[in-house]
């Protein structure tokens, strides 16, 4: 058996608006996460150009990719991805650390982006004494603290019971809305989906369908 | 990454794993403190062995002889080993014979510039030495020291003798003992006899002995010469012309064969040597017979430091070892600093801060204990075997040692974590997010 290459994402022509909310749908290893990797400044295209912003993303190298993501990215992962010897605040303010912004002013920053998501209470906690959906917001608050452009959002509700995905989505939808905040939204679940401007559905590393909210 | 956050950063990290890191740092701590504690004991003890030199040889004067040869040291000029050494100038005698120098000699190196005082090295033999009254005869070394020189000695009784001085001695301080004293003072304004047979004697020609009569007016602090007796040079002449049976040894008809060479400053002390070398004799300083030890010591340092550089390569390992776990354990944390905003160099340079602080840590406190452990080394010593000694320091830490050390372990443990930094800034963000 040799290597076979397989191509994650394929003929790929797509463009997002600025302060647009775009949903992607598809069967796991459609090449929907790596769509948003790619987006994300996480994973280059072998081939094509990606540009966010008037900035080509294919041919920029390692510390600028790292201060794209840094300055004009917020992630959100599944699984939350908080360091578990870090509180809440330490965890938001992860990303001013790299952002270079000095250690006083960090932790103002940070806590004004836990108020934002409504944990403004919650700051010396610790990710296991927090619920599912609060971590989460740890998780949008960390995304959010160097006040990016676009919020990559990969299955963000996948491991929250119903109701704290409601409120995660409600929390997303708003962020979307009021700062103007480019989302992508990587999702299994229609419902949450449709709430999108523009849902794309993905096949084999292909947009098959790309439909606009009425 | 600015340096404040990364010194927060690294040490912080040191803390989440605290017996395998304490471990870690516990390897660099025993090579840290093994090098600095014997390095710090080779220094103490050369330099007690260069206190004891400069007593007898001190670091502003020049010896000087009518034999060019004759101070030559190392092995060649041993016979030991090294080529046989041709012989140099054209007089007549071998490498160690002496003969007097002449008038014009003495009068040039007098008039070389820098040299202060000229006197000569009067050579003797004493048999013995006895307390007046008592038949109890002892083995001494006479010295006969111009006035600066004895003042160089340390006395725990009396006074110092001077150039004038007649008839009176500075006794070793180690004759206390075989002589009945039991305080120094008690010492003081009693009389030795010292005996003197004729040098023929040493080859079995008949000779004649003498006695001499000498007032203790001091007692030397406790020094490697323990059967030294101090006496003026004016005395020094006296015995020493009986002793070489040469009424007109040290006046002009016979110059002395060595002269002790006074410079005015230590600094010219070389200079002078060079150019009495010039003029064709012998000549030797402090500096040649501390560089002899000099070099002696660091030898011995460099052989007793190799067992805390394994060691301390040995904590290189253990130092690699642990970074490379932490990579592994952290791997999702990389990813998502990876995430975030942080550059393969961010992470590189986070690890090889981990390793460097471990090394700072190890260094450090290796130091602390090593420090520590001379101090006490030092006051047990000196209440046992080295009681008389109470000058003598056995472990001297001084501050190029402690900054040295630390900068050692540090250079070494940043070395050991290039590899696990360089494997922790190649991860790759999306598998690193994905690790379970």
């Amino acid at each position: 058996m040799g290597e076979e290459t397989i191509n994650a994402l394929a003929g790929i022509n797509l463009e997002i608006g600025q302060g647009e909310f775009v949903s992607i749908v598809g069967p796991s290893g459609s090449g929907k996460s790596t769509l948003l990797n790619i987006i994300g400044g996480l994973d280059s295209p072998t081939k094509g150009n990606i540009i966010v912003d008037g900035q080509d993303l294919s041919k920029a190298s390692d510390s600028e990719l790292s201060s794209y993501r840094n300055k004009k990215i917020g992630f959100v992962f599944q699984t939350f991805n908080l360091q578990p010897t870090y509180n809440a605040l330490e965890n938001v303010a992860l990303p001013l650390v790299f952002a270079r912004v000095p250690f006083g002013k960090r932790s103002q920053i940070a806590k004004e982006a836990l108020e934002t998501v409504g944990l403004g209470d919650r700051v010396r906690h610790k990710p296991s004494e927090l619920s599912g959906g609060e971590r989460q917001r740890v998780g949008i608050a960390r995304a959010l603290v160097n006040n990016p452009k676009i919020l990559l959002a990969d299955e963000p509700t996948g491991n929250l019971d119903s109701k704290a995905r409601e409120r995660i989505m409600e929390l997303l939808a708003e962020l979307n809305k009021e700062r103007g905040l480019t989302l992508l939204l990587v999702t299994h679940d229609l419902e949450s989906a449709k709430s999108a401007d523009r849902m794309l559905h993905m096949r084999d590393g292909q947009i098959t369908e790309s439909a606009e909210r009425k | 990454m600015s340096f404040p956050d990364l010194l927060r950063t690294a040490f912080s990290n040191l803390r989440r794993r605290k017996l395998r890191n304490s471990l870690t740092i516990l390897a660099v701590v025993i090579g840290a403190g093994l090098v600095s504690l014997l390095v710090s004991l080779g220094i103490g003890v050369q330099g007690f062995l260069s206190d004891q030199v400069r007593s007898i040889l001190p670091s502003d004067v020049v010896m000087v002889a009518s034999n060019p040869d004759v101070f030559q040291i190392g092995l060649g000029g041993l016979g030991f080993a090294g080529k046989p050494q041709q012989i140099s100038g054209n007089q007549t005698g071998g490498s160690s014979t002496l003969q007097p120098l002449s008038l014009q000699e003495i009068q040039e190196v007098q008039g070389l510039k820098h040299v202060e005082q000229v006197d000569p090295f009067i050579i003797l033999q004493a048999d013995s030495v006895r307390l007046q009254g008592s038949q109890q005869r002892f083995r001494t070394d006479i010295r006969p020291q111009p006035e600066y020189q004895v003042k160089m000695v340390n006395l725990v009784a009396g006074k110092y003798i001077t150039d004038q001085t007649h008839g009176e001695c500075i006794i070793a301080n180690q004759y206390l003992d075989v002589f009945g004293f039991t305080s120094p003072q008690e010492a003081l304004g009693k009389e030795v006899i010292i005996q003197v047979t004729q040098a023929a004697s040493l080859i079995g020609l008949p000779a004649d002995t003498k006695e001499y009569s000498f007032t203790i007016v001091g007692v030397t602090e406790k020094t490697l010469s323990s059967t030294e007796i101090i006496v003026s040079l004016t005395d020094g002449e006296e015995m020493s012309r009986f002793w070489a049976n040469t009424p007109d040894l040290y006046t002009n008809k016979i110059p002395a064969a060595i002269l002790q060479v006074r410079v005015d400053g230590s600094q010219y002390a070389d200079q002078v040597a060079s150019e009495v070398k010039d003029l064709g004799l012998g000549e030797i300083t402090s500096s040649d017979v501390l560089g002899i030890i000099g070099t002696i010591f660091g030898i011995v340092q460099a052989i007793l430091s190799a067992f805390g550089l394994i060691a301390l390569g040995v904590a290189s390992l253990s130092i690699v070892n642990t970074l490379i776990m932490s990579v592994y354990e952290r791997t999702r944390e990389i990813g998502v600093m990876k995430a975030v905003g942080a550059s393969k160099g961010t992470i590189r340079i986070l690890f090889t801060a981990e390793g460097a602080a471990i090394g700072f840590l190890g260094g450090a406190i290796g130091v602390a204990i090593a420090y520590v452990l001379g101090f006490v080394i030092d006051r047990v010593s000196r209440a046992t075997f080295l009681k008389d000694f109470q000058t003598f320091n056995i472990s001297v830490f001084p501050w190029w040692l402690i900054v040295g050390v630390i900068a050692l372990t540090t250079i070494i443990a940043v070395l050991a974590s290039l590899y696990p930094a360089h494997r922790a800034a190649g991860l790759d963000p999306i598998e690193s997010l994905r690790y379970e």
